[in-house]
């Protein structure tokens, strides 16, 4: 039972809804506990969200970061930070739902990539904002510093540009869980199901040992069915995973259901 | 470039964490292996300070990481010294705008891919990549960054081939190695 209670976990949230349209950015953040428990302390969002209507496709970097800034305004924060001292003045306590709000408006949404109807949610806007970014960083390490955790597995490709920082930055071994045979070594795989047919991840054999505890992280939760995978390759080798990280979640596809009583914490949710 | 690099007392802790695997991914190549390095955090710790030690304070703006294993390495250093991170990646990854570079394989060809916007005009840039083989990939990537007025003041990787002759691909521009694999 993961019960090494987690933060001052943030309680709730800030409610922004992205959309490269409307002048106005909305963020929904969730973030829960370490528990064990996959329904475990979310609360309702609260601001409506005006769906995006389609456009095209190629955006530039710069008119849709225009975008992202110009109206923030979180409803409600009463995030803790879990660096933060018991006592904080209104404004730190305001800090945290800050850093999120400038995450989530640093991330573009492009619409009808890799095909039609599909919201992609682009990080390589929020690697471009230095600030954004390391605060990205920052809230993952807070969790998971001074919690034994010696394993981050990351998911290729963009799991592997946000779980390596987590990893030096707490001490663990970062873990690439790649496509097939891109792995040089003796490998385990665990096939999962897409949307149409499958695929195969694989873990280096020897990379974890059983008995250690590990985060798996990627940019983005969808249907839970990679991170589900992941999982897998890790227990199957007698990895505790402990938790698993996503920067983003679309809580429409379901994936925290699948994910079961593994627990999920993003800071960002995209309705 | 290499005198001093040799003599840190990283670098050999460094080198022993890097596994060879013959034969891989076909028959005569020692495929160099990163991520044994990864699963020790000094060593790898170690790899990104001797990166960040050197390009710290040097008005480096944009670190751009080759696809996939510049996004292991890229990050950490474009963090520890204040830089955006611009991954470079194969065709039809990167969602929004792209620009395209073309380049040669040993049997055929291949793409490098970067977001329009990435980068500014007048932006001073690393390449990451883990290794530098015939120096092709790195030599895409600088042309990408050069294609948007950037300039890129350095290659950087852990590992050269020097037999491969790829730091004399980079059309002029240095290349800062951590190990030589003979």
């Amino acid at each position: 039972m993961a019960t090494y209670g987690l933060l001052h976990s943030p309680q709730m949230i800030a409610s922004i809804t992205q959309s490269t349209m409307m002048r106005r950015a909305s963020i929904l953040l969730c973030s829960n506990s370490i528990s064990p428990s996959p329904t475990a302390s979310r609360r309702p969002l609260a601001a409506p969200f005006r769906r995006y209507s389609a456009s095209s496709r190629a955006q530039s970097i710069s008119s849709s970061s225009r975008n992202y800034r110009s109206a923030l305004s979180p409803l409600r924060c009463s995030a803790s930070d879990s660096v933060k001292p018991p006592k904080m003045a209104s404004e730190e306590r305001q800090e945290p739902c800050n850093r999120i709000a400038r995450i989530a408006s640093a991330i573009r949404v492009i619409p009808n990539f890799p095909k039609p109807g599909i919201m992609f949610q682009d990080i390589t806007t929020l690697l471009l904002d230095t600030r954004a970014f390391r605060d990205t960083i920052d809230l993952f390490v807070e969790r998971y510093r001074d919690k034994e955790i010696s394993v981050v597995a990351g998911v290729e490709a963009r799991g592997f540009i946000f779980g390596p920082p987590i990893a030096l930055a707490i001490g663990a071994k970062f873990v690439p869980m790649r496509k097939p045979n891109k792995l040089p070594g003796e490998v385990i795989s665990e096939e999962y199901s897409l949307e149409y047919g499958t695929d195969k991840m694989e873990m280096h054999v020897g990379a974890v040992q059983a008995g250690e505890r590990a985060l798996v992280i990627d940019d983005l939760i969808a249907t839970g069915g990679t991170l589900c995978a992941a999982i897998n390759l890790l227990e199957r080798v007698g990895v505790h995973v402990v938790e698993c990280a996503c920067v983003i979640e679309l809580p429409e596809l379901k994936g925290r259901e699948r994910l079961g009583d593994k627990p999920l914490f993003v800071l960002v949710n995209a309705a | 470039m290499s005198a001093c690099r040799d003599e840190d007392p990283r670098i050999h802790g460094i080198k022993t964490k890097i596994r060879v695997v013959p034969n891989f991914p076909k028959p005569g190549i020692m495929f160099q292996d990163i991520t044994t390095l990864l699963l020790d955090p000094k060593a790898f710790k170690d790899t990104i300070d001797l990166f960040v030690e050197r390009y710290k304070g040097k008005n480096i703006s944009v670190v751009a990481g080759v696809e996939a294993r510049g996004f292991i390495f890229g990050p950490p250093i474009a963090l520890a010294i204040g830089a955006k991170f611009v991954p470079l990646r194969k065709p039809r990854k990167l969602p929004g705008q792209v620009i395209s570079e073309e380049y040669i394989l040993e049997y055929g060809r291949d793409c490098l891919e970067m977001h329009v916007g990435a980068v500014e005009p007048g932006e001073r840039a690393l390449v990451v990549d883990d290794l530098i083989a015939t120096g092709g990939t790195l030599c895409a990537a600088m042309n990408l960054l050069e294609c948007v007025g950037a300039e890129v003041v350095e290659c950087a990787c852990l590992i050269e081939l020097p037999e491969l002759k790829g730091r004399g691909r980079l059309k002029g521009k240095p290349l800062y190695v951590l190990v030589e694999y003979q």
